[in-house]
């Protein structure tokens, strides 16, 4: 039992190193250099446990629990043009090369636990961009999740592939071919990409695979490959045909993290595509109710008879799918939903700090769950507690500076990684402060 | 339960079927009450409320409820009071004695009903005493974040709780699921994905609104938050919509496919609940649900808090601005933004002159058509 608490605790210690550098290279110089990327498979988690006063490990196992579950993601703030509406089909492959174990656990189970991670970051990343899932496996490509922009739908789809198992050979042209299918109705303005995850050295395609290549050149979509075995030849032909002569959109991932690091580079948002327009412009947008009519009508976009759609904001055609462009007015029309899915990272909660105890005695139970704390110790064992981990609260309180009301260590993380809110501020009648909230990043003496 | 069999005792943890826990936000909001105070005063509502309670508690006997105010200052629980623990409190006031005097008619009540109804109607009380006239003057909105933060925030402790009561897996998926990229704990959180839709405590969300929207614009942002977080936890946020309008709540319903009713006859709250809303997730599969088709999806600007349908987004951090920001600086990046030709006429596509006619006339007269000439 002990083992596998350890294994968890060093688990979570890669994620968020990789997580952090993949994001932001601030945060490389961080409080946690000695486990910095480069020494990541060299952790001896053993080793940071240290014996208690009692002679037994488990407050450092407890401590180091906490202080694992403390620790979180420095908020992203850096500018990234979040307004690109991308349009990304992801490949799996699922055929039994996939079943190899050079990668822990199996190359199968590692990849769909990322691409897991890769759906939830890039609607982080592209809130109003469109996601779809394909795999291959014996020797056809399958739907599995459509393209739409409900990244809780490709998770569940993602998952319920785990109890299933890779076999057969994959196929990269029907893949490409249905990814193109997938894409061919998607709007000019948006861009159309392709990522395929592929284990294995060989391709067992029905037709000629360049000619499928010569398609999606001139469709204008772009294909990127993480391979996760050696270099192929013909996929690093097709990287390169439909990224315009450039190489880097094929990598071979040497091990997990780079296997994570190859992936996540995608979610960032390309920003070459826009020619058009400025990297930074005010752009006028619709946010169109959904009707349903009596009687079916005819959809701008598509000339169907449906009954029900979307109103442009402007001038009242009828769109079948968000996000669109109005085909008579122009007009962005989005739904409101995908940009708030985004303003987390424009008004990220501030960092809760921890509660010594002298002044823990003002609350006995969590705020918003009513979980009650420990009570208060004399005051000569004040200093006892003290060497608990760091980011930890010896009281196990932690306080939220606006409004001072102290929570449990699960409310802390739920708050600040689920929900977003602070349940304190939020119940008292004073206004959200609104662009303060963007400055207060400074009270981070924990991460 | 039936069997004596000692290894049933192994299996009860996988054949039996979750319970189900109901987080009713409930909003009191003083000005909409008085305003429906003809056609359903208060008590009335809150009466029925306690009956639909019941009915739920009474589904299964492991059913748990949770009941929060969203009062126009603040949010507060009124069941299970999360402060002072009830019991000692009523002892130290009223003692064994005081509490069968006072209430000889309640002995005879089912105990969680009784508990359920005593604390939902002291800690109403309390929160209407509390309340001061100048708590009410100018304010007339809700405070709807705060109190579904509180319901979530709730939801997460239970869950947690009843997945370490019931075996610690469940308890790395909802870590999994919940924590995103925080619990990575790959094969926990596929292992159990199958099982984990009957296995994990079900909770859900009723909302009974009464207030407008337009009053709470200003709480958009953590309104959505709490939303995407239902959605993520996949916790349905039902609504029952007495009076007002209530635009964010109908976006609520949809992302998490929750229900979605509004009262056209609010008298009829009763049976509005235990017909529409008593049903958990498990017996939802299987009823056809009243949908909602019309979804109102404006949203709020960041600027002025008006509700909008038709914006401007700054392209760096989707912030949306019912005017151009002054200076064009976005307001919350910062970012010096280009101001497209926005406002100018729609690009028309000039209507082509038929030119048809003239062609044809020129063609006639150049080259006339061979007419068909019958055959001899």
């Amino acid at each position: 039992m002990a083992d596998s608490d350890e294994e968890y605790v060093g688990d979570v210690t890669e994620d968020e190193d990789d997580l952090q550098v993949s994001r932001n290279d601030r945060t490389r110089s961080g409080k946690r250099k000695q486990r910095g990327a480069a020494e990541w498979e060299l952790s001896r988690t053993w080793e940071t446990l240290v014996e208690g006063a009692d002679g037994t490990i488990s407050s450092t196992v407890e401590g180091l629990l906490e202080a694992g579950k403390r620790k979180r993601l420095l908020k992203d703030t850096t500018p990234l043009q979040r307004g690109i509406i991308r349009h990304l089909i992801l490949i799996l492959d699922l055929s039994q090369s996939m079943s190899e174990k050079d990668l822990r656990p199996t190359r199968y189970l590692l990849s769909l636990r990322y691409a897991q991670e890769f759906v939830r970051e890039f609607f982080e990343q592209n809130p109003i961009s469109q996601l779809g899932v394909l795999g291959l496996r014996d020797g056809l490509a399958f739907r599995v999740s459509d393209m739409s922009g409900n990244p809780t739908e490709h998770i569940t789809s993602i998952q319920n592939l785990r109890p299933q198992d890779p076999k057969g050979l994959p196929s990269l042209q029907n893949g490409l071919e249905m990814a193109r299918g997938a894409l061919f109705h998607t709007p000019s303005h948006g861009t159309r990409e392709v990522l395929v995850i592929f284990g294995s050295l060989l391709s067992s395609d029905p037709g000629d695979i360049h000619q499928t290549i010569n398609t999606l050149v001139t469709d204008k979509v772009r294909v990127r490959i993480v391979g996760l075995a050696a270099q192929v030849a013909i996929c690093r032909e097709l990287c390169t045909r439909t990224n315009g002569g450039d190489e880097t959109a094929y990598g071979v991932a040497l091990n997990e993290q780079h296997f994570r690091e190859l992936m996540m580079e995608v979610t960032t948002p390309p920003a070459a595509y826009s020619e058009k327009r400025t990297a930074s412009s005010l752009l006028m947008m619709g946010f169109p109710s959904r009707t349903v009519e009596a009687d079916p009508s005819l959809c701008a976009c598509h000339s169907k008879p449906s009954r029900g759609g979307y109103l442009c904001s402007r001038c009242g055609s009828k769109v079948c799918s968000l996000p669109a462009e109005c085909p008579s007015c122009g007009l962005t029309l989005i739904l409101s939903t995908h940009l708030a899915r985004s303003y987390h990272h424009l008004f990220p909660l501030i960092n809760w700090v921890e509660v010594p105890w002298n002044r823990a005695s003002i609350s006995s139970a969590c705020f918003a769950c009513g979980l009650h704390f420990p009570p208060v110790p004399p005051e000569d064992q004040w200093h006892t507690a003290e060497n608990h981990a760091k980011g930890m609260s010896a009281s196990s309180r932690y306080e939220c500076t606006a409004c001072g009301n102290h929570f449990c260590i699960d409310c802390d993380l739920f708050a600040h990684e689920v929900v977003h809110n602070c349940p304190g501020c939020q119940s008292k009648s004073m206004r959200v402060p609104g662009n303060a909230a963007i400055t207060s990043d400074g009270m981070d003496t924990t991460a | 339960m039936n069997s004596v069999d000692a290894s049933e005792h192994y299996d009860l943890g996988t054949t039996d079927l979750a319970p189900s826990l109901l987080t009713i936000v409930f909003d009191t909001n003083p000005h909409a009450w008085a305003a429906l105070n003809q056609s359903l005063p208060l008590s009335n509502a809150v009466a029925n409320l306690l009956v639909f309670i019941n009915a739920h508690l009474a589904c299964n006997y492991a059913n748990e409820v949770a009941v929060v105010a969203s009062h126009s200052q603040k949010a507060a629980w009124l069941y299970p009071s999360q402060h002072e623990t009830p019991s000692t409190t009523t002892a130290d006031r009223d003692g064994d004695v005081a509490m069968n005097g006072s209430a000889p008619a309640q002995t005879n009540k089912y105990r969680p009903f009784r508990i359920v109804e005593e604390q939902v109607t002291k800690n109403l009380k309390d929160l209407m005493d509390s309340t001061s006239s100048g708590d009410l003057r100018g304010n007339t909105s809700t405070m709807l974040a705060g109190a579904l933060t509180l319901a979530l925030s709730h939801i997460n402790r239970r869950t947690i709780a009843w997945a370490e009561e019931h075996g610690g897996a469940d308890l790395e998926d909802a870590a999994a699921e919940g924590g995103g990229s925080g619990g990575g704990t790959g094969s926990g959180a596929g292992r159990h994905s199958a099982a984990n839709e009957d296995e994990r405590l079900q909770s859900r969300i009723l909302i009974v609104s009464v207030s407008g929207s337009s009053d709470s614009a200003h709480q958009y942002i953590p309104v959505m938050n709490g939303i995407f977080a239902c959605q993520r936890l996949q916790i349905p946020i039902d609504v029952c919509k007495i009076s007002g309008d209530a635009v964010f709540l109908q976006q609520a319903c949809d992302a998490t496919k929750g229900v979605y009713m509004a009262l056209s006859e609010p008298r009829g709250l009763l049976q509005y609940l235990m017909m529409a809303f008593l049903p958990d997730q498990r017996s939802r599969r299987h009823l056809v649900l009243p949908t909602r088709v019309d979804v109102d999806f404006r949203a709020a600007c960041f600027c002025h808090r008006r509700v909008v349908d038709v914006g401007y987004v700054c392209s760096i951090c989707l912030s949306i601005f019912c005017e151009p920001p002054p200076n064009n600086e976005c307001l919350t990046c910062g970012t010096s933004l280009d101001i497209g030709d926005f406002g100018g006429k729609p690009a028309l596509i000039p209507r082509k002159r038929k030119k048809k006619k003239r062609v044809n006339g020129t063609s006639a007269a150049g080259t006339p058509m061979s007419t068909p000439t019958p055959g001899p």
